[in-house]
């Protein structure tokens, strides 16, 4: 895909929440990038190395707690807090996928989710970062240092698009190198691409680092947003499965598929909620998910699938060679 | 003391490995991931618990009931969903049956209220033996002995009958299993049947003892994953042998270390033991 | 038929929600836990709120409240008043977001809710962002009163009160049946309601030293627990006199069958807000669900002495099916409450509503305090609870003595004597 459709996407990402001032939205939007770019960042290990994860909710929480308990004990600005976050993250991601990194397919992706599980209940147990209380987020003035914005959600927002910006051109810019063939290599065959003379530990520990860095990143901004968090929250497993759905409900391998596939669940699961929720019989996630099921049956391959195969000339030959 | 935690580990084991069972046999054939095989254990704890609240019908007189509701609830699973995103990367079905377990939690909490309820009284509750200092439950025996029972019954269908040949030859090749003479679609849907079964067998046993709401399969489907990958996938005794241990394993270190922690536990065993055994316990 | 897929989940994406336009009702939002695990109390809460709606806005002469007198608001010009629920799927992030659209969406002028304390949270600091009141009926938890909040309200006791009324209880049983209870165990789910509650329990048993109470056993379960087999073990290994409870009704239920099934016969069990009250415990376990005990702002006992709460009952009980119980009639008071400041406010500006949320003493004959009255902190500062004990499958009021309807028994008899 060309240059030109990414740029667009920029473009018309950064000028709607100026063009519509409902504040409703506004949210939705910056919901949208959050997720987003937790879809891209999951698909460097994820989609392009083959890697399923089903636990990086443990290091959105990273990032989430290590700024809000640097800001709130100490007084470190989040900017600091939300550095450091990545930092720890990878760090963490590294002693986690070590040993990990020797399982293969869905038992690695169930190891991810034991580990998140278990780093959610150590956070639940422990005092020094309030445990199952949750901490909330020390409020102050209007302030970039302290990345706190009372009146309006555009800060936010355009923070939220700078992760996101700068989140996805990390991603490209992996596809397009050396690492990212590499990755896709390992991915299409571990053997293989040893036998090439790659080290697939390495640039597996590569990925997951990167990934897991740019993850917490996010944390930090949706702690912010939200000024409350607790371990239920940013490291639950419905945070996970979300990055995982609207991945791959866009299509996996791709930079693409991430934002289409926010663009698509996010609002869907805001607005299903707006509109139904408030009737108490469940009936707006009934819908949301009936929706999900049947856009999954429709299009298997994902939206991106669907956009590609109008692109192309179809043809028995071309449907059987298209993996 | 011991005793009694050891004895808990292994009644709560049972069921989770009755469950993991139905779970393993889609996984292990068809590589999809049932996001929604908790919820079918939620469909037949309500099965049974209608039945009993309409109907006075005892949990052990409602299980066929439940058995076969949840099979064609399994077999309409394959059907309408996963057949469409089976060719898709096993993600994808993940994504559709996770839909589909939101759907149908919210099509209980829509149908029957979010309330909590209870099958309050059946030929099994409250009894139980107490031999010394060893309390044994009769509804949590009753589980544990049926679900060992239908795990056996689930392994020499599949070694022994032709049926459960066929399964076997398609999940080690769809397309050889194909040039056999084998109906893999029909086969599909009879694992999905099988599969559903399980769960059907394991609801009515739970429903004895414990409250039936919306959410009341969530852990175990989380569990059950688990469980899968532990014991090795499409490995049915596996499976079992997994639950058991992680059954355990909540009861030893939730005893000793903190019941806060025994899920935490539960997690952390199966990510040692897959250091030594990358493939579970049992996996080729 | 994939592209018009394609654009329908387009036009999804930039539809935006339609803004509120003119305002002919005087709209308070109310965001409650409507679907996940505590949906089963959250839709009961939801009904309560709307019996305020209908008691308010139409005429019910019969009922003594003042607002039920004539239809609407009287110094409004009889404009009604429109609660806009709001379903907060026990998710604090959701929270804020309904509470800003209901805010900046929808107009509110004030938020009630969350019953969740940590929903209840994160809403109330967007109203304090606003400058909108927020009256929480029953979020227990005591850190919500203690945040310096301007715009916080709350009229349930908090579980620090709670915990002081379970050891005054205790003493009361001590003294007066001669009870001999002084091993305490507290058993909680791990969420920020039971972990704030077993805190409070460690910190207030200290002044109960002389008194003889002992902590002999904390026991923490997870918030999906599967099982309580081991909790229970460990429970029963302490021996414990007296039991407090922090759990949900689905916890509460298994506690109640392992006790039997493991022969824990403690001498009294006291439940915070939470599974106890919710009358589904009594439905479900029949005899087994006697003589436990926990504090409700209300019970169907006391509908015969109390008569303006007898006829708030028959409208709600029409709706839920089932009797009002503390949790609801908390929330439903505190849909009342804030109808009055209005009504009283003369207006719909912020600041006029909470002076008068502030200063005034709100009638409240559907509590046995009979008032609420919120202190500088925003804690009603009359705790609206009596003690209840389950006899006979009711739940009849048994402490403090005015309201007593039956007296307490401070023993549990063997399980198979019931």
């Amino acid at each position: 895909m060309k240059n030109r459709a990414l740029y667009l996407i920029f473009a018309a990402v950064l000028v709607l929440p100026f063009a519509i001032t409902n504040v409703n939205f506004q949210h939705v939007m910056i919901m949208f990038l959050i997720f987003a770019s937790l879809g891209e960042s999951w698909n460097i290990i994820t989609g392009f190395a083959g890697q399923t994860s089903f636990g990086h909710a443990a290091f959105f929480g990273i990032g989430a707690y290590t700024s809000t308990v640097l800001f709130y004990k100490f007084g470190v600005s989040p900017w600091v807090g939300m550095l450091l976050g990545a930092g720890i993250a990878a760090v963490i991601s590294v002693i986690v996928s070590y040993p990990c990194f020797r399982l293969r397919g869905h038992y690695f992706a169930i190891a991810t989710l034991a580990v998140a599980e278990i780093i959610k209940q150590l956070f639940v147990s422990w005092d020094y970062v309030e445990g199952a209380t949750g901490i909330s987020i020390p409020v102050v003035e209007d302030s970039f240092i302290a990345m706190q914005f009372h009146g309006s959600k555009i800060p936010y927002f355009l923070i939220g698009f700078a992760l996101f910006f700068l989140i996805v051109m990390v991603a490209r810019s992996i596809e397009k190198s050396k690492m990212g063939f590499y990755l896709k290599a390992i991915r299409e065959s571990h053997e293989a691409a040893e036998a090439l003379g790659i080290n697939p530990r390495k640039y597996k520990l590569l990925a997951m680092m990167i990934s897991s860095a740019l993850t917490a990143l996010l944390g930090t901004l949706y702690a912010q947003y939200i000024l409350y968090i607790d371990p239920f929250m940013v490291f639950s497993l419905e945070i996970s499965m979300k990055i995982v759905l609207l991945s791959v409900l866009g299509g996996l391998g791709n930079i693409y598929g991430p934002i289409i596939g926010a663009a698509i669940l996010i609002p869907l699961s805001e607005y299903t909620r707006v509109f139904l929720g408030g009737t108490g019989k469940g009936i707006d996630l009934m819908i949301y998910g009936a929706l999900i099921v049947l856009i999954a049956c429709f299009e298997p391959r994902g939206i991106i699938g669907l956009l590609k195969k109008r692109g192309k000339k179809r043809g028995a030959l071309y449907a059987k060679t298209n993996a | 003391m011991l005793l009694q935690v050891l004895l808990t580990g292994v009644l709560i084991g049972s069921v989770y490995s009755l469950v993991a069972v139905g779970l393993t046999l889609v996984w292990g054939l068809m590589d999809i991931i049932n996001f929604a095989h908790g919820e079918f254990l939620m469909i037949s704890m309500y099965t049974t618990f209608w039945l009993y609240a309409l109907l006075k019908f005892d949990p052990l007189v409602s299980l066929p009931i439940a058995v076969g509701v949840v099979a064609l609830v399994g077999v309409l699973t394959y059907k309408l969903v996963v057949k469409r995103v089976a060719n898709a990367p096993g993600l994808m079905a993940l994504l559709a049956t996770f839909g589909l377990s939101l759907f149908i939690r919210n099509l209980a909490q829509f149908l029957w209220s979010p309330n909590y309820r209870f099958v309050s009284e059946s030929l099994l509750t409250d009894k139980r033996f107490i031999i010394g200092d060893l309390i044994i439950g009769l509804p949590q025996l009753v589980a544990a002995v049926g679900s060992f029972a239908m795990t056996l019954i689930i392994a020499l269908l599949i070694k022994k009958t032709k049926t459960g040949r066929a399964i076997q030859a398609t999940a080690q090749s769809k397309d050889i299993a194909e040039l056999m003479g084998v109906n893999t679609e029909r086969i599909y849907a009879i694992t999905f049947a099988i599969s559903g079964a399980c769960v059907g067998v394991a609801g009515a046993l739970l429903a004895n003892t414990f409250p039936v709401y919306p959410e009341s399969g969530a852990m175990y489907g989380l569990l059950a994953f688990v469980i899968v990958a532990l014991g090795g996938f499409g490995n049915i005794w596996g499976a079992f042998y997994a639950g058991i241990l992680i059954g355990l394993a909540e009861t030893l270190g939730g005893f000793y270390l903190g019941t806060q922690f025994k899920y935490a536990i539960a997690f952390l065993i199966y990510l040692l033991v897959l250091q030594f055994r990358p493939k579970g316990l049992f996996g080729w | 038929m994939k592209r018009v897929m394609l654009l329908l989940l387009l036009a999804v994406f930039l539809v935006s929600t339609v803004m509120a336009g003119e305002v002919p009702v005087i709209k308070i939002g109310a965001i409650f836990p409507l679907t996940g695990p505590a949906a089963a109390t959250g839709y009961k809460l939801k009904y309560a709120v709307e019996v305020a709606q209908e008691i308010i806005n139409g005429t019910y002469p019969e009922i003594g409240l003042e607002l039920a007198q004539a239809a609407g608001l009287p110094n409004l010009g009889g404009a009604k008043v429109e609660f806009v629920f709001a379903d907060h799927q026990a998710n604090p992030e959701i929270a804020m977001s309904e509470a800003e659209r209901l805010i900046r969406n929808e107009g509110v002028v004030a938020l009630i809710g969350c019953y969740h304390s940590s929903a209840t949270k994160p809403a109330s600091q967007i109203a304090e962002k606003y400058g909108i009141p927020f009256v929480a009926g029953s979020s227990s938890s005591a850190a919500l009163t203690e945040r310096n909040l301007k715009w916080f309200t709350r009229i349930a006791p908090h579980d620090g009160m709670e915990t002081v009324f379970f050891f005054d209880y205790l003493n009361y049983l001590n003294e007066k049946f001669d009870a001999g209870i002084h091993r305490i165990a507290v058993v909680y789910v791990d969420n920020e309601y039971g972990v704030h509650a077993a805190q409070m329990v460690k910190e207030k048993i200290k002044n109960y030293e002389e008194y003889g109470f002992k902590l002999v056993a904390d026991v923490k379960y997870p918030t999906s627990a599967t099982n309580v087999d081991i909790e229970v073990q460990k429970i029963k290994a302490a021996k414990p006199d007296a039991i407090f409870h922090a759990s949900y009704i689905g916890d509460m239920t298994m506690f109640v069958k392992k006790y039997k099934e493991f022969n824990v016969v403690p001498k009294a069990v006291l439940s915070y807000c939470g599974g106890y009250q919710d009358p589904q415990f009594v439905i479900n376990l029949g005899k087994d669900a006697d003589y436990f005990s926990g504090p409700a702002a209300t019970t169907p006992a006391l509908f015969e002495k109390m008569p303006i709460l007898a006829k708030i009952n028959d409208i709600y009980k029409v709706k839920a099916e089932v009797d009002i119980d503390g949790p609801t009639l908390e929330d439903f008071a505190s849909a009342m409450v804030i109808a009055e400041a209005i009504n009283l406010a003369g207006s719909t500006d912020p600041e006029k509503i909470l002076s008068v949320l502030k200063d005034h003493e709100f009638a409240a004959p559907y509590f046995v305090s009979g008032k609420i009255k919120f202190g500088p902190d925003g804690q009603n500062i009359y705790s609206a609870s009596v003690m209840t004990q389950i006899l006979d499958g009711v739940y009849e009021a048994v402490w403090p003595e005015t309201y007593q309807t039956k007296e307490p028994v401070p023993y549990f008899p063997a399980w198979k004597d019931r």
